[in-house]
């Protein structure tokens, strides 16, 4: 009998053990290495306390070697122009503050998963962290403890000039219960609202004289490009768009201002003459969801994308736009200022003279266009990191030394671009962009003090554009609010999984039965899931900070 | 371990103090053998059991595991209001008895086939054929599944146009998955399993099967009454370690093959895609290990339920 006893135990203990290491893979690892990275970080934490009461003396004796980390995949190995760049930047490093950079590259094969997951590691082995707000998980990292806070001190004393050019209003955008975790690129004109780049020559054909300005318009130029060109694949998506389209159907079709960093569907907000009372459109506006899902069934008839739109990976449809195989391309403001662009490599507008590249933004019918916010692009220090201070010493220069900037963002002058005596950049005689380009992703402390121009875009078309958006744009409003979603973050990934789901099906017309069918269980699902609960709970966030 | 320690204690008898010690020394060649299997279960079975308490934590990386606040069962709670639970828990049963069942019994029929073979060139081409699939990876085997079935440029539904039938779009039927996914399993699976079942044949004794044919009994009735019997004592084993992963899915060829295609979900969705969708960006480790442990804890009920029930039929067999 006690023998049994003894088996059944080490059997459930067997069992057990699996779960603890088998099906949860990373969580072992990821603690044990975590304990003494925090422990790592506390210590250097209190030297920099000793160091920044003593300005003067920043030690930088030792040669140390900063990584940082950044989104986007690796250069090409058969190109070592970004290695050269970077042995030319580290002298220069070397020199200032003697220090070493080296990039570390997530691919963007399921960025965020193993983004987060190198974060996690906290083995000390990445030092600068590219982070964002809005499409990367800078505040959930940050509550995590996996930034470091920064102090006024440390940042008076190892980044000084990121200090003073950042103002006082935009540090506090970049705190999380009164400590700084973000350095803001909070100068650098952007645009990244979405829409659709289209073909303008093609629109105007279609009969479209003005270019595409609503969705209607986009119906009658699909179906146009269907027609007159059987090879071109309207719009060759992959199963991945269905958030943006049904956000930007919602844009376009109300005042609705979105709250970032909550879901990725961003599914709570507030109207623009309202903007502090939560709502979710996706509860409320149910003519309009049902009008959007008729739509995409019609555009999946037409044959807008491939069939298997759901399963397909393989996509590589903005490439395609510039070489002329779709007709749209489905991004933000920022990609259209390339695609419209005639670049090296964009045969359409060698093969035919009159290719435009129009844009129609989300909003446009309603002239609904919120600007960026600032923490669209920050660079975090890991708590993890071993040499903190010397970190944000190189940050510093990378975003305010004029040499550092150029080399960092462009690369080496005469190889990978070149100035005319507008003073704006071209690229070098013989220049091959699989060799001579540079990939430093750099999104995180971009200066438009800095900034060279690029002669190749056509600045003419951007800068009527961008005209057209300040005339319009009402800034982010919820700078400020970092909600703890702690108590409805079980309802908020499980609305999520709602969310995913039936939007895919109804964003790509592949639901059965008729649209009101469809958006009704949908919006039964959100609500059994709690939908309600967490539009309250957001609500009385809303009034404890605003009110 | 507890049959060795039987029967050192009979054959040591009276002698009770010096017994455990003798045992060990007598023994000793024995448990050296399996030394590197104790310390494997000890390091990555036996110590990380305390890190199960992540699952009732909000974990955060400044605490760590044992410093990150306690939340009891909150983490679970997640699993329950998804009011998915019962349809992922079966989903992910029903595919792995299918796995299992079928499984079994074409590896089984495999190995036999392989036994009867008389040319060994062609035996060992055929078992090195069937061996191959199980080296491919599942990411590999996803895109292999797309190039064959998808709609607009498929290898299959090339061929239909050619034959002037009608495409087949199995991408958007989810009634069709059920039955494609197990293929795929069994294609991937059934060499390595059989290799299994193969070398327990080989184990039979071979004098029974000469008697047997001085006896005059034919191919079908060796395979009756000689092969099959043999093979009792390893299929019964091998179920019982399967049960005990009966609700743990196969996330590398459900996640690779069906993706994020939501239409196929009602039919395809197991626990652990459907963990990873909701959990992935948000990281949460607690989560994740709150999950394992539920997925254990049933495992553990079935490896359970199902040696009492071999125990009940044929204790011979049963693991303990």
């Amino acid at each position: 009998m006690k023998r049994k006893l003894l088996a059944t135990l080490l059997c459930a203990s067997m069992v057990l053990g699996l779960a603890a290491c088998g099906s949860s893979a990373g969580s072992d690892s990821g603690a044990t290495a975590n304990t003494s990275g925090a422990g790592d970080a506390q210590a250097t934490t209190t030297t920099d306390d000793g160091a920044s009461t003593d300005a003067a003396a920043i030690d930088t004796s030792e040669h140390v070697k900063i990584v940082y980390m950044t989104t986007g995949g690796a250069p090409d190995p058969a190109s070592s122009q970004t290695d050269e760049m970077l042995e030319q930047l580290n002298a220069i490093l070397t020199e200032k503050v003697n220090a070493e950079l080296e990039i570390y590259y997530i691919d963007w094969t399921d960025y965020l998963a193993n983004y987060n997951l190198t974060i996690a590691q906290m083995d000390g082995s990445i030092d600068l962290i590219g982070t964002a707000s809005d499409w990367l998980d800078a505040w959930p990292n940050a509550k995590k403890g996996a930034f470091l806070p920064l102090t006024e001190e440390m940042l008076q004393t190892y980044a000084p000039k990121t200090w003073e050019s950042v103002s006082a209003e935009h540090w506090d955008l970049c705190k999380y219960n009164e400590n700084i975790y973000l350095m803001p690129e909070d100068n650098y004109a952007q645009w990244t609202n979405h829409g659709y780049a289209y073909r303008l020559d093609w629109a105007k054909e279609a009969g479209l004289a003005d270019g595409v300005q609503s969705w209607e318009d986009l119906t009658t130029y699909f179906k146009y490009v269907k027609e007159a060109y059987p090879d071109v694949i309207p719009w060759d998506s992959d199963g991945t768009q269905y958030g943006q389209m049904v956000g930007g159907w919602i844009t376009s079709h109300s005042d609705y201002v979105s709250i970032d960093g909550i879901n990725s569907g961003a599914m709570w907000g507030g109207s623009k003459d309202d903007l502090y009372t939560v709502y979710s459109p996706y509860v409320t506006d149910t003519d309009s969801l049902v009008a959007f899902a008729e739509m995409m069934k019609e555009w999946d008839e037409i044959g807008v994308w491939k069939t298997d739109v759901l399963n397909n990976t393989a996509s590589d449809n903005r490439e395609d736009f510039k070489i002329g195989r779709v007709a749209a391309e489905q991004h933000h403001t920022q990609t259209w200022t390339d695609l419209c662009s005639h670049k090296e490599g964009y045969t359409i507008y060698d093969d035919d003279e009159d290719a435009e590249t129009g844009f129609f933004y989300f909003g446009q019918e309603t002239g609904n266009v919120v600007a960026l916010s600032i923490t669209h692009g920050a660079m975090a220090v890991s708590a993890a990191s071993n040499n903190p201070e010397r970190a944000l010493m190189v940050y510093d220069l990378l975003r305010n030394d004029p040499e550092c900037y150029a080399l960092f963002n462009y690369g080496v002058k005469g190889v990978s671009y070149d100035i005319n005596e507008d003073g704006m950049r071209f690229l070098p005689e013989g220049y091959n962009s699989a060799t001579d380009s540079i990939t430093t992703n750099f999104w995180w402390g971009r200066n438009d003090d800095l900034e060279i121009k690029d002669a190749t875009m056509n600045w003419d078309a951007i800068e009527d554009l961008y005209a057209e958006y300040d005339s319009i744009k009402i800034d982010y409003p919820y700078g400020q609010f970092v909600p703890n979603v702690d108590s409805i973050q079980s309802k908020i990934e499980n609305i999520n999984e709602i969310h995913t789901n039936y939007m895919k099906q109804i964003a790509f017309g592949k639901y059965s039965g008729t649209a009101e069918e469809i958006v009704a269980e949908y919006q039964e699902a959100l609500k059994s899931a709690g939908i309600d609960d967490v539009t309250a709970e957001l609500q009385a966030q809303f009034d404890a900070l605003y009110k | 371990m507890g049959k060795g320690k039987a029967v050192a204690a009979s054959a040591t008898g009276g002698k009770k103090k010096r017994g455990i010690r003798e045992t060990l020394w007598k023994y000793r060649t024995l448990e050296l053998m399996c030394l590197p299997a104790i310390i494997f279960f000890f390091m990555f079975s036996y110590m990380p059991l305390p890190g199960i308490y992540v699952a009732f934590v909000n974990y955060n990386y400044q605490g760590g595991i044992f410093g990150s606040p306690f939340i009891g069962l909150q983490n679970f709670q997640f699993l329950a209001e998804s009011g998915k639970l019962f349809e992922l828990t079966k989903n992910t049963i029903l595919y792995n008895l299918a796995f299992i069942i079928l499984g079994n019994i074409l590896a089984i029929f495999v190995a036999i086939l392989l036994n009867e073979m008389r040319s060994k060139w062609f035996k060992k081409v055929s078992q090195t054929m069937m061996f191959l699939p199980y080296f491919i990876s599942q990411v590999l085997v996803g895109i292999l599944v797309y190039n064959l079935l998808n709609y607009d440029y498929g290898f299959v539904n090339t061929i239909l146009v050619k034959l002037g039938l009608e495409k087949w779009g199995p991408y958007s039927d989810p009634t069709v998955w059920p039955v494609l996914l197990v293929i795929i399993h069994l294609w991937q699976q059934t060499g390595y399993n059989s290799v299994v079942y193969f070398a327990a044949i080989m184990g039979i004794d071979a004098e029974i099967i000469e008697a047997a044919k001085v006896d005059g009994a034919n191919g079908f009735q060796k395979i009756r009454y000689i092969i099959l019997p043999g093979l009792r004592p390893t299929l019964v084993i091998l179920l019982l370690f399967a049960m005990g992963g009966i609700v743990k899915g196969n996330f590398g060829l459900f996640y690779n093959v069906v993706g994020t295609n939501s239409i196929l979900f009602p039919t395809t969705d197991i626990i652990e895609t459907y963990v990873y969708r909701a959990a992935t960006t948000e990281f949460n480790f607690s989560r994740a290990s709150a999950v394992g442990l539920y997925q254990s804890i049933i495992g553990f009920i079935m490896v359970m339920i199902s040696n009492f029930v071999v125990k009940k039929i044929e204790p011979d067999y049963s693991l303990f």
